[in-house]
């Protein structure tokens, strides 16, 4: 076939689903019957996927710097648990519902005001959204429990059907896991749309989009609204499976942290979130038990050598194998 | 006189005490080739952004068949059918050509904010970007992506994506400018292809592309018109010859 009809059918083809798409989710189902013991872990290894996932829309795809991504994950957290303590309002579906409604809407309001910035101005708007949040939360103690936070708190049955299994995390591995398919299908339905086909127009070129007469700001604004749902998916499940929310969930650490894990895995990628989650939460796991008082020095040092070596993550390197594997077959 | 594709009238732009676009009245016909040419610093490209809303006037008009676009935004002025190009390439540098081109043919067919169905999956914008790729001759490059180009394929891809846009109006940016000599005929062929339905205005430094080029020119100084006439007269004017001409032909 010739290079032109050759290009059309990749491009024609490129959202369909490749065997190799199945396999995290077979990991992910293995993990469940490999290691009962550590589901916990494995629980919050799946909703940090998820939170890299969308940050990796707004990031990634459309572009948008983001520093405060927490606190969309913070806004999702604190009302799962407040309406919870509150409320009395402890079923699942319907309380994450809620936290992507409020997340989406604080991403929605922001993003209108942020997104006429962009690069530094935006990179500390987006941190100055996040510390605003936290600020308020520590402040509004008699709703948010303050520095405290909100312990304790217990959720109904999923669907009627399974409680939460605090003790060995079984049903919550499950739950998150099946929140996270539904999640990522979303996600991957976007990204392979003309709606981000634009989004990755505006990340590569910002005037030329204008110059095509795209809606440039409402595409972004878009995004991050259901980035910051997503965002707030992730914080509802985290609030749900651990019976706790406080101040951790809207922090600059998790908000950091999360853009170290879609660095390391390769952002604008899809997977990223899914390797890099890993990589970093592996890593650090293993790092804190060898080295209690000095593990974040071994991610940073790893950070250091994918910005140096790696740009595109460890899906970068894969790619780039995958590439000459078959450089060297043609050949 | 019949209405003009394009026209402005006393069209003026000032930053401060400078004026770069001066009582500028000038039409663009349907089916035109028409070349402004003029000194560095003379408002040329400052024109374009005139002309496609980029930049807000001091003070006049500019007319779309008649009708006024002077309030309208950028986005608007492109559905009216406004394409331009640039001077230095503004490419979508990390997309495959293919996807360089289905970007506009997707906001021009509306489609831009569609989130359910795969880009993939619209044949008609594929069709179409495929259709213009091969036009310009890019086929062999539609797979690969803007930064694995020669410099020469990527101001081609740049008239690509203004083409995607169906314009009525394609106004081009210097397309010329650094090319390589040996090079410049595949672009000027790709330039001499364009349907006759489309008007274009071509700003250029490369008076062997002008000439070849344009049946009509406009020569801007200092934000003014200086001169416009046919390329013979243009040629011929001796004012024109001194102030920017001169160094050029006769080299």
């Amino acid at each position: 076939m010739d290079a032109p009809q050759t290009a059309a059918g990749r491009f024609a083809r490129r959202h369909r689903f490749r065997w190799w798409e199945l396999l995290p989710w077979i990991a992910a189902v293995a993990a469940f019957f490999a290691f009962p013991t550590y589901l916990a872990f494995g629980t919050q290894l799946l909703i940090t996927i998820l939170f890299a996932l969308s940050l990796d829309l707004v990031l990634g795809y459309a572009g948008i710097v983001t520093l405060g991504h927490a606190a969309f994950f913070g806004a999702g957290a604190y009302t799962v648990g407040m309406l919870a303590s509150h409320l009395g309002w402890n079923e699942p579906l319907s309380g994450l519902l809620a936290a992507a409604v409020v997340a989406g809407l604080i991403g929605l309001v922001s993003g209108l005001v942020l997104l006429r910035t962009h690069g530094l101005t935006l990179l500390m708007l987006t941190l100055c959204t996040m510390a605003l949040l936290e600020q308020a939360a520590n402040m509004g103690a008699h709703w948010t429990g303050g520095f405290d936070g909100i312990p304790g708190l217990s959720f109904g049955k999923i669907l009627g059907l399974f409680s939460f299994d605090v003790l060995y995390f079984r049903s919550q591995y499950l739950y998150v896991l099946v929140v996270l398919l539904l999640c990522f299908l979303v996600v991957r339905t976007l990204v392979y749309s003309s709606f981000g086909q634009s989004l990755t127009g505006v990340r590569e070129n910002l005037l030329r989009m204008h110059a095509v007469g795209a809606p440039v700001r409402a595409r972004l604004v878009i995004a991050y609204t259901i980035s910051a749902a997503l965002a707030g998916v992730a914080g509802g499940l985290f609030t749900q499976a651990t019976g706790y929310v406080n101040l951790s969930a809207l922090s600059l650490e998790r908000a950091a942290g999360l853009l170290i894990i879609l660095i390391l895995g390769g952002y604008g990628r899809l997977y990223g979130a899914f390797v890099g989650a890993v990589a970093y939460m592996v890593l650090e796991h293993v790092l804190a038990k060898a080295y209690p008082t000095a593990w974040q020095l071994g991610i940073g040092v790893t950070l250091v050598m994918v910005a140096l070596y790696a740009r595109n993550g460890i899906i970068g390197i894969g790619e780039a194998l995958m590439r000459r594997l078959r450089g060297a077959n043609t050949a | 006189m019949s209405t003009a594709r394009l026209e402005t009238k006393g069209l003026s732009k000032n930053f401060g005490a400078l004026e770069v676009a001066r009582e500028v009245n000038f039409r663009l016909e349907a089916g035109a080739r028409h070349a402004l040419i003029g000194p560095n610093g003379a408002g040329k490209t400052t024109f374009i952004n005139l002309l496609t809303g980029a930049l807000a006037p001091s003070k006049g008009k500019v007319l779309l068949e008649g009708e006024d676009l002077t309030g309208l935004p950028q986005a608007r002025r492109v559905k009216r059918g406004i394409a331009r190009t640039f001077q230095i390439n503004q490419l979508f540098r990390g997309l495959t050509v293919l996807e360089n081109v289905c970007i506009p043919v997707f906001e021009r067919m509306g489609l831009g904010g569609g989130m359910l169905r795969a880009a993939g999956r619209r044949a008609e914008v594929l069709a179409e970007a495929m259709r213009l790729i091969e036009m310009l001759k890019l086929g062999e490059d539609a797979g690969r992506r803007i930064v694995e180009l020669p410099y020469g394929r990527q101001r081609l891809v740049e008239i690509a994506i203004a083409l995607g846009l169906a314009p009525r109006v394609l106004l081009l940016d210097e397309p010329a400018a650094g090319i390589p000599s040996a090079e410049t005929h595949i672009l000027l062929d790709a330039i001499a292809s364009l349907p006759r339905d489309i008007a274009v205005l071509i700003i250029e430094h490369d008076m062997e592309v002008v000439f070849r080029f344009a049946e009509r020119i406009t020569v801007l100084v200092n934000g003014a018109v200086y001169a416009e006439g046919a390329p013979q007269q243009i040629a011929a004017n001796r004012e024109v010859r001194a102030v920017y001409l001169g160094n050029a032909l006769d080299a």
